[in-house]
C-alpha cells in the first residue's frame, strides 16, 4: 500500500460510527480532501463520505419516489456510481450539486423504467407502500414506528401528499429549492435545464402545491 | 421592422411575471425588480395575497419536509454499499493492471521501434543483393536452359541450331539445309513485286490510296 495514503488515511479518516465523536470528527475533515483520497483508491474515505451524505440522498430520492425500499436500494445506486465517477470528478465542482445531479439521473431512469413496465397497468404501488410484496426486495424495508408516526405532523402528510400530485420535474424543482436550499443557478444545474425553466418550473410548482393546500384548508 | 428569433411581447411578459414573483417569494428580488413588481401588484392587488400565501406555504414544507433523512439500517446501509464498491474495484483490476503494464511499457516503445526499422532494412537490403554467383546461377542456368525455343520448319530437310551464352540467354539461330543466295542478285535493284501474293498487293493498294 502506498505509504502516503495510507498515513492520510489513518490521519483524516476516523472509522465512521465507531465512536460518539467519531461524526463530529468526521464534519472537521472537508469533503473536497475525502474526494481527493476517494480517487486515489481509499475506500474508508468513500464510506465517510457517504456516511455525511446519504441522508440528504435517500430524503431526496424518498420524496421523489415515496418508496422507502426503493429509496434504499436506489441511493445504494446512487453512492455505487459517485464511486465509479469520482475519479472524473473536478475539484472545481461543487460535491453537492455533482451528487444531486447523479441522484437526479438514477431517480429518473427508475421512474423511466418504471413507467415502461407499468405502462397500461394501474400503478398505485408508487403511492401504497403496503401494496408492495413483502420480500420483494433485497433491502430492508420499514414502516414508521408508532413513535415516530406520531411525531409525523398531519400538516407535513399533507404537503408530502400535495407534493406526490405534482409532476417529477416540478417535485424535483420546490424540493431543491425549499428543502435542500439550493439556487436557482445549482437547480439549472442539478436537472440539466435552463435558468428560465427552473423558474418556471418553481412559480407552477408553488402555484399547484398553494392551490392544492388551499383547497385542503378550506374542506377543514 | 420586427427582430427575428425574438418571443412574442406576452410570452416575454409572462416569463418576466414568473421570474419576478419566484424571487419576491425568495426574497431575491433587485430594486428595479421590486418596481416592476409593485407595477404589477397596482393592477392586480390579489397578486401580494397569492404570493404571500405561496411564502408561506414555502415555510411551512421547509420546516415539515426534512433535508436529511438517514436510510434505514444506516451500518448495512454501508456495508453493502462497499461490499458493492470491492467487487467494483476487484473487477476492474485485472483492466487496471493490464493499463499500468501498457503505461510501465511505454518508455520501450522507441528503442522497440527503432530496432524493428533497422532489421527490416537490413532485410530489405539483403533481399536486393546479387545473388551468390557459385549456387544461385547454377540453378539460374538449368532453368534458363530449359526454356530455349524449339525451331519447327516445314521442310524436313531444314534444322536449326540454337547458340545460348552460360546463362541460357539466346545470342543466335542458325538454320542449315537451305538453298545458297546467289553472288548475282543486286539487292538494290531487284524487283521484289513479282514475288509477293496477289493478295498482298491489292492490300497495300487500299493502303496507299
Amino acid at each position: 500500500m502506498n505509504f502516503f495514503r495510507w498515513v492520510t488515511s489513518k490521519q483524516l479518516m476516523a472509522p465512521a460510527g465507531a465512536s460518539p465523536d467519531a461524526g463530529a470528527g468526521d464534519q472537521e475533515v472537508p469533503d473536497r480532501k475525502l474526494i481527493k483520497a476517494c480517487q486515489s483508491g481509499d475506500t474508508r474515505a468513500f464510506e465517510t463520505l457517504v456516511t455525511r451524505h446519504r441522508g440528504k440522498v435517500y430524503a431526496m430520492v424518498q420524496n421523489m419516489i415515496k418508496n422507502e425500499a426503493d429509496a434504499w436500494d436506489l441511493s445504494q445506486e446512487v453512492f455505487l456510481k459517485v464511486w465509479k465517477a469520482l475519479p472524473k470528478f473536478e475539484a472545481r465542482a461543487k460535491f453537492s450539486t455533482w451528487l444531486y445531479r447523479i441522484t437526479h439521473n438514477v431517480v429518473y431512469d427508475w421512474l423511466r423504467k418504471r413507467k415502461i413496465d407499468s405502462a397500461g397497468e394501474l400503478d398505485d404501488g408508487i403511492l401504497n407502500q403496503a401494496d408492495i410484496a413483502a420480500g420483494s426486495r433485497t433491502s430492508p424495508s420499514v414502516t414508521a414506528r408508532p413513535d415516530q408516526a406520531l411525531v409525523n405532523s398531519e400538516l407535513g402528510d399533507r404537503i408530502n401528499a400535495a407534493l406526490a400530485t405534482l409532476n417529477a420535474e416540478h417535485r424535483e424543482t420546490i424540493l431543491l429549492r425549499e428543502v435542500q436550499g439550493f439556487d436557482y443557478k445549482e437547480i439549472a444545474k442539478v436537472m440539466g435545464c435552463s435558468l428560465g425553466t427552473v423558474m418556471s418550473r418553481l412559480y407552477y410548482a408553488r402555484k399547484k402545491l398553494q392551490a392544492l393546500l388551499s383547497d385542503e384548508k378550506r374542506k377543514d | 421592422m420586427p427582430v427575428k428569433n425574438s418571443k412574442p411581447y406576452s410570452v416575454m411578459k409572462k416569463e418576466k411575471t414568473e421570474e419576478l414573483f419566484v424571487k419576491w417569494i425568495d426574497g431575491l428580488l433587485t430594486s428595479e425588480e421590486e418596481v416592476q413588481l409593485a407595477a404589477l401588484v397596482k393592477d392586480d392587488p390579489g397578486i401580494e395575497a397569492g404570493l404571500q400565501e405561496m411564502k408561506v406555504f414555502g415555510e411551512t414544507m421547509k420546516s415539515e419536509i426534512p433535508g436529511s433523512v438517514e436510510p434505514p439500517y444506516g451500518d448495512f446501509f454501508n456495508s453493502k454499499l462497499m461490499r458493492k464498491v470491492d467487487l467494483q474495484i476487484q473487477s476492474q483490476r485485472p483492466a487496471k493492471k493490464a493499463e499500468r503494464w501498457r503505461q510501465s511499457m511505454r518508455w520501450a516503445w522507441a528503442p522497440a521501434g527503432a530496432l524493428a526499422l533497422v532489421l527490416s532494412f537490413f532485410a530489405g537490403h539483403r533481399l536486393a543483393r546479387p545473388a551468390d554467383p557459385g549456387v544461385a546461377q547454377v540453378e539460374k542456368r538449368s532453368d534458363r536452359m530449359s526454356e530455349l525455343p524449339t525451331v519447327y520448319f516445314t521442310g524436313e530437310s531444314l534444322e536449326a541450331k540454337v547458340i545460348s551464352d552460360s546463362l541460357g540467354n539466346v545470342s543466335a539461330i542458325v538454320v542449315n539445309g537451305l538453298s545458297a543466295i546467289s553472288d548475282d542478285i543486286d539487292f538494290v535493284t531487284v524487283n521484289t513485286s513479282a514475288s509477293l501474293p496477289e493478295s498482298y498487293e491489292s492490300s497495300e493498294a487500299r493502303r496507299f490510296h
